[in-house]
């Protein structure tokens, strides 16, 4: 029973900590109150959506950034949908980095482009390492028989 | 000369210079100066580079002119100066020439008559015949002598030694014969001695020598005809006259020399010749010929007369023959008369003259050539020189000509030097001016550059500016992007508290204050955001209806906390023909008064703040002396409004008509210095800028204030006040829809007969309220404090009256008693004894109470004990005056009856009472409830006004109320609602159905605009054929931007659709984008209403009922 003690203050910890630090907003929190028993793992569905659509997002950023001439146009529209899908789920940070990328986009300054797509690419794999730490938490406490509890 | 050059130029580089650096600022950057100085230096350079130009090119024009004019008139008089002095040497020549031809004529003619005659006499053997011979001779000489009157003499000297000779002395006229003895001479035979060549060689000598014994005759002769006039005389042998002897023709060939005589001070040219005997073996005479030069110095005299300058004759050898000059040619030597060298001549210039050809020619007189030289200096003046040589056998001879150069080119070259300074002096002058206009216009091109170079500056200073307004711009939309997600969040909790069951009514009302407070704290967000949209032009104002009255209620109410807190009174004071629902933007309207308010707040400190409002309308609106109104700005402004709304037509009711809407916002704090009334309503501009310090504020309020009021067609203005404070005059033209009715309670009260005491703490709304009931025809009691007030009620009710009351029960009357809770002490505890008192009057009139925001809970719960159930906030206005009024009326109505029983054993059950009121009290309550719901918003309203204020632009009352309660009962809110979600990113179409699923709505969702148009088109025609299932979609949510088909092109097309079957289906917009201009862009498309991401749940729901719920209830 310690173990499971442990463990969710543990959970706990890390959860404050990626409020805290900004990596994920109260949007995320919304997400988890609207998980229930009619849909028992919704949060983590939503986030594996939002990690497929980013990595695609992601690539398509990169190619288009890399082609001769750049398509701003297209360019903007990708990195709205990343701003829309990242906001979603509350990852704040990667948020917070598209909108300084549709800036960039608006002035067509190609350099500010690059290096927000990297920076977009540095915090969506860091949120995403952090969400999954949380979520393989979450998996240890249900197994060692424990219930999770509510963050906030 | 060239110091003055160079200081001029100094003083040209000074003024200039200094004339740059006066239009330098003084704080400029370095290297700005730096490029000026770089400027000034190149303009300088290039003024100077342009005056050295000119000044050579004016030299070389200077110089040419002078240099072709000099040579040209040189040349020309030097052709003519040339020819001239030919002929001037030519002359004399030619003379000389003529001279020695006549003498050598003469000579030869005397040779051939003595030939002739001697041969004829040559056979002479006797004296007689000798003698005849020389009378021969003497008279054939004497012809030929006479001839010629220029001869100086004439001789004939025969081989044996005798001697004839004419002789003219020119000097006294007379002419002489000269002869030598016959006696001393023996007979010769001619030819006897002709071959001995030697001896005739010695006989010549001896001839001469030997001869030294004759004796000369010389005898007068009369020069015409020769006659002896005087007696001979015997003169010494060549004393007179050279006799011409065979030493003179040695080879037989005639001979030239030149000869001096004593007689003359002239030379003599003379010429000898041998008279040959007949075979011409020998020589038998010589004649000799004389002839003075005299005749040639004369002409040159003449010729020299006339031009000036010398001319002279010289044999080979330098001897001087003839001169232009007087002086002697001869020289008195020891040996007698001598001819003189040129060179030794008395005359300067002809010495120096021949000094000179000696020198140039070193000695050798130029024989074979003519000497022509134009600048000789002799003595002190240049002369021109020109030799001729004139070439004779045994007499060559040179002839020098000198002319003073003055004489010929004197005044070309005066004239030459004349010439020469005008030219200098006027090209000076030019030079002059000409720099001095280079400097003028290179100074105003120069100017002109810098002027070019200052607006250039400008205008890059101004791109620059309105490049970082761009950025203010940008950067306020970001912030207020980021600004709304926070609040978002303040005001998202905040509902979920007021979702809570739990909440006591104070706390629910004290929730709702923070909400609306977060509502108008996002609304002023978007409001400062929008400063720049309107500098920008682009501000775009709503046209809605609503209802003013109640927007300037609330807005009251919002600041009375805040006023409450600094002890001021907040009073509305809106006059009854205000139109109730009128057409425009509620936001900005309400932002005007709200800034309005603030500011008058901040600067009061005690006293009042009031908010007027009356309405005039514009058909009968005459000209009112008492305000500002502009007309021909109103007109313009009309006209306006008027075009707008017929382009608008189609939206807007054609029957609306504009009203004006006078209002006057006035406090008594410090007031505004009248100076600076105008200048408040600039940007970043407050009356006194010390008052940042005090009561904080950017200045920015007025400015928008000013800028809202003018886009509605109104104007603002700071107006004189009577005592301290601040009276702002504005009028806003706002159209009004035709239908709406006026309200009619005014007959009510009129009907029943109304008391009302007003026991109010503030002094000026209480008067302005009872001013008000006066008018209506009620009857009034004011009431300042408690005592004043209990004063009054002993008086109403006191015993007699109350007999006479209950006697007169039929004719009812009905008092209100309005009471303050801060009439009440409640720092103490004698508030309890005072409700006591008031309980006393409880039956016979009706309470209302005014709370503060923080009575205490104590309070109202013993007021509710009590029975005073009809409480509302403060402060108190009309509005909340007539709510109060009414429900009473309406109460008193539905019991009635029960209170005519009861008033009859009021007297018997007297201890009864409160219980008995207590169950009609509540009885009434449950009666006009609802009523109560509606007036008094702050108390249940609150959540269908945030409603409202945020996200539905048309919320209808009652559709709000039913939401509220619908929300607040449970989670399934949306049961049985049928969405459509039109979203293509996957995460949010999974979050927003589950969002939408937990509270009970069936969703389906499709991935763009085509899809959610197809899926609707589809349904439609399923719903055609089979009315029950699937049931039609109740909404759609709709996101903006979409691949495919967005959201607004989507909603375009859905519209399209529905305008053939006259059917609406609401339409809401999902969009990450906060700012306003969206909205607009939404609602204009045909969108209903606006959300924007991420999706706030409870705001979702509640928007989705207020347009679901209203739609069924319109068709139900």
């Amino acid at each position: 029973m310690d173990g499971v003690t442990q463990l969710q203050r543990q959970f706990v910890e890390h959860a404050t900590s990626l409020y805290r630090e900004g990596y994920l907003d109260d949007q995320f929190t919304q997400l988890q109150k609207l998980q229930d028993e009619t849909n028992p793992d919704f949060v983590v569905e939503v986030v594996t959506l939002f990690f497929e659509d980013s990595e695609k997002l992601l690539n398509n950023l990169a190619t288009a950034l890399q082609q001769e001439s750049v398509d701003y146009k297209q360019v903007d529209a990708y990195v709205h949908q990343f701003k829309g899908s990242s906001s979603s789920i509350g990852a704040q940070r990667v948020k917070n980095v598209c909108v300084v990328f549709r800036n960039y986009c608006d002035e067509k300054n190609l350099d500010g482009c690059v290096v927000c797509l990297q920076q977009a690419k540095n915090e969506y794999l860091l949120v995403r390492n952090k969400l999954e730490a949380l979520f393989n938490l979450e998996q240890q406490i249900l197994q060692a028989g424990g219930s999770v509890p509510m963050i906030v | 000369m060239a110091s003055g050059v160079r200081r001029f130029f100094d003083k040209i580089l000074l003024s200039a210079t200094s004339s740059e650096r006066n239009h330098l600022p003084a704080a400029r950057r370095s290297n700005v100066n730096q490029e000026h100085e770089f400027r000034c230096y190149s303009v300088f350079v290039a003024r100077l580079a342009i005056m050295g130009m000119l000044a050579v090119l004016i030299g070389l024009l200077t110089l040419f002119t002078w240099h072709f004019t000099k040579v040209y008139t040189r040349t020309s008089l030097n052709s003519l100066a040339y020819g001239l002095r030919y002929e001037l040497l030519q002359r004399p020549i030619l003379r000389m020439w003529k001279i020695l031809n006549s003498t050598v004529e003469i000579t030869t003619s005397q040779v051939r008559i003595s030939e002739y005659v001697i041969r004829k006499y040559s056979k002479a053997e006797n004296q007689a015949q000798q003698v005849e011979l020389y009378e021969v001779m003497r008279d054939v000489t004497w012809a030929l002598f006479s001839s010629r009157k220029a001869l100086n003499s004439m001789s004939i000297k025969y081989r044996n030694g005798f001697v004839q000779a004419f002789h003219r002395d020119l000097r006294d006229k007379n002419t002489y014969y000269i002869y030598s003895n016959l006696d001393n001479y023996t007979m010769v035979e001619p030819y006897g001695m002709n071959r001995s060549s030697p001896h005739d060689l010695e006989w010549n000598d001896q001839m001469i020598h030997g001869n030294v014994s004759a004796i000369w005759y010389r005898e007068p002769l009369d020069p015409d005809t020769g006659r002896k006039t005087g007696k001979q005389k015997v003169i010494p042998p060549d004393e007179l006259i050279n006799i011409a002897g065979i030493s003179q023709v040695p080879d037989g060939a005639a001979s030239w020399h030149v000869a001096v005589s004593k007689f003359t001070n002239s030379p003599l040219l003379s010429a000898a010749l041998p008279v040959w005997d007949e075979d011409r073996g020998s020589i038998v005479a010589v004649v000799g010929v004389t002839t003075a030069l005299y005749s040639v110095g004369q002409l040159m005299k003449e010729l020299v007369e006339i031009h000036g300058g010398h001319i002279y004759l010289t044999s080979q050898e330098g001897w001087l023959l003839a001169t232009s000059s007087g002086t002697p040619l001869l020289r008195n030597s020891s040996g007698g008369f001598a001819l003189t060298m040129a060179k030794d001549s008395q005359d300067e210039i002809i010495r120096s003259a021949a000094e000179w050809l000696n020198k140039t020619y070193r000695h050798k007189p130029p024989l074979n050539h003519e000497v022509h030289s134009a600048t000789t200096t002799l003595g002190h003046q240049r002369y021109y020189i020109d030799s001729f040589f004139l070439n004779l056998t045994r007499l060559p001879m040179v002839g020098v000509l000198c002319i003073p150069r003055k004489n010929i080119m004197g005044k070309v070259d005066a004239r030459e030097i004349k010439t020469l300074i005008i030219l200098i002096s006027a090209s000076v002058c030019i030079l002059v001016v000409g720099c001095i206009c280079i400097f003028i216009l290179t100074n105003g091109v120069s100017k002109e550059m810098k002027l070019r170079a200052e607006l250039i500056s400008h205008l890059d200073a101004r791109r620059k500016a309105e490049a970082s307004s761009n950025f203010k711009s940008q950067f306020l939309a970001n912030m207020s992007h980021e600004l709304r997600t926070p609040m978002a969040a303040v005001i998202g909790l905040l509902d979920i508290l007021l979702c809570d069951d739990s909440l006591s009514n104070e706390q629910y009302a004290t929730i709702s204050q923070i909400r609306r407070c977060s509502t108008a704290l996002l609304r002023l967000l978007n409001n400062i955001l929008d400063i720049s949209k309107v500098e920008s032009g682009k501000l775009v104002l709503e046209e809605a209806e609503y209802d003013l009255g109640r927007e300037l209620e609330g807005l009251v109410d919002m600041f009375s906390v805040q006023c409450k807190n600094r002890n001021v009174e907040a009073i509305i004071d809106l006059s009854d023909d205000m139109p109730k629902v009128v057409r425009g933007d509620s936001g900005r309207v309400v932002q005007i008064f709200a800034n309005l308010i603030s500011n008058s707040i901040k600067f009061t400190t005690s006293g009042s703040i009031i908010l007027r409002g009356w309405c005039e309308n514009l058909n009968s609106f005459s000209n009112n002396e008492n305000f500002f109104v502009d007309h021909r700005a109103l007109w313009n402004a009309y006209q306006k409004k008027i075009k707008r709304k017929g382009l608008d037509g189609k939206r807007t009711s054609k029957n609306d008509n504009i009203v004006i809407l006078f209002f006057e916002v006035e406090d008594t704090g410090c007031g505004i210095d009248p100076s600076k009334w105008e200048s408040v309503f600039e940007s970043f501009e407050q009356a006194d800028p010390s008052t940042t310090r005090l009561h904080g504020g950017t200045g920015l309020g007025l400015c928008i204030v000013r800028t809202l009021v003018n886009k509605m067609g109104g104007e603002i203005r700071v107006a004189k006040k009577n005592g301290s404070g601040t009276l702002m005059q504005l009028y806003l033209l706002l159209s009004t829809p035709a239908d709406v009715p006026r309200e009619s309670y005014r007959l009510k009260f009129a009907e029943n007969n109304l008391k009302v005491v007003l026991a109010l703490n503030g002094g000026t709304n209480r008067a302005i309220l009872s001013r008000w009931l006066l008018k209506l025809g009620v009857s009034i009691w004011e009431a300042n404090e408690w005592n004043e007030l209990t004063r009054i009620l002993q008086e109403m009710f006191k015993p007699a009256r109350i007999e006479s009351l209950s006697s007169e029960g039929v004719e009812m009357e009905i008092l209100i008693i309005v009471i303050d809770i801060g009439m009440l002490n409640i720092s103490t505890d004698i508030w309890k004894e005072q409700l006591n008192f008031l309980d006393a009057f409880s039956r016979r009139a009706k309470f209302g109470w005014i709370l503060n925001h923080d009575t205490s809970n104590t309070i109202k719960i013993e007021l509710r004990r009590r029975g005073h159930l009809l409480m509302v906030n403060g402060p108190l206005y009309k509005t909340k005056l007539i709510q109060i009024i009414e429900a009473i009326i309406k109460e008193s109505n539905l019991d009635q009856p029960k209170k005519n029983i009861m008033w009859t054993d009021a007297h018997a059950q007297s201890s009864n009472d409160s219980e008995v009121t207590e169950t009609n009290s509540t009885e009434s309550f449950t009666a006009y409830g609802s009523v109560v719901s509606h007036c008094f918003p702050e108390l249940t309203d609150d959540r269908s006004e945030w409603d409202r204020l945020t996200s539905v632009p048309n919320g209808n009352l009652n559709c709000e109320q039913q939401i509220h309660q619908k929300v607040k009962n449970g989670q399934k809110a949306l049961e049985g609602l049928h969405i459509l979600l039109a979203e293509d990113n996957p995460i949010l179409q999974r979050v927003a159905t589950i969002m939408l699923e937990q509270v009970g709505a069936k969703v389906v969702v499709v991935g763009d605009g085509v899809q959610a148009v197809e899926t609707l088109s589809i349904q439609k025609v399923e719903n055609f054929n089979n009315s029950c299932d699937p049931p039609p979609f109740d909404l759609i949510l709709m996101d903006c931007q979409m691949p495919k088909m967005d959201g607004y092109e989507a909603t375009k097309a859905i519209r399209r659709v529905e305008m053939e079957s006259e059917s609406h289906i609401p339409i809401v917009a999902l969009t990450a984008h906060a700012m306003s201009s969206d909205e607009a862009k939404c609602l204009e498309v045909g969108m209903d209403a606006y959300l924007t991401k991420p999706i706030d749940c409870k705001l979702m729901v509640s928007t989705i009922l207020s347009l679901t719920k209203c739609n069924n209830l319109t068709l139900t």
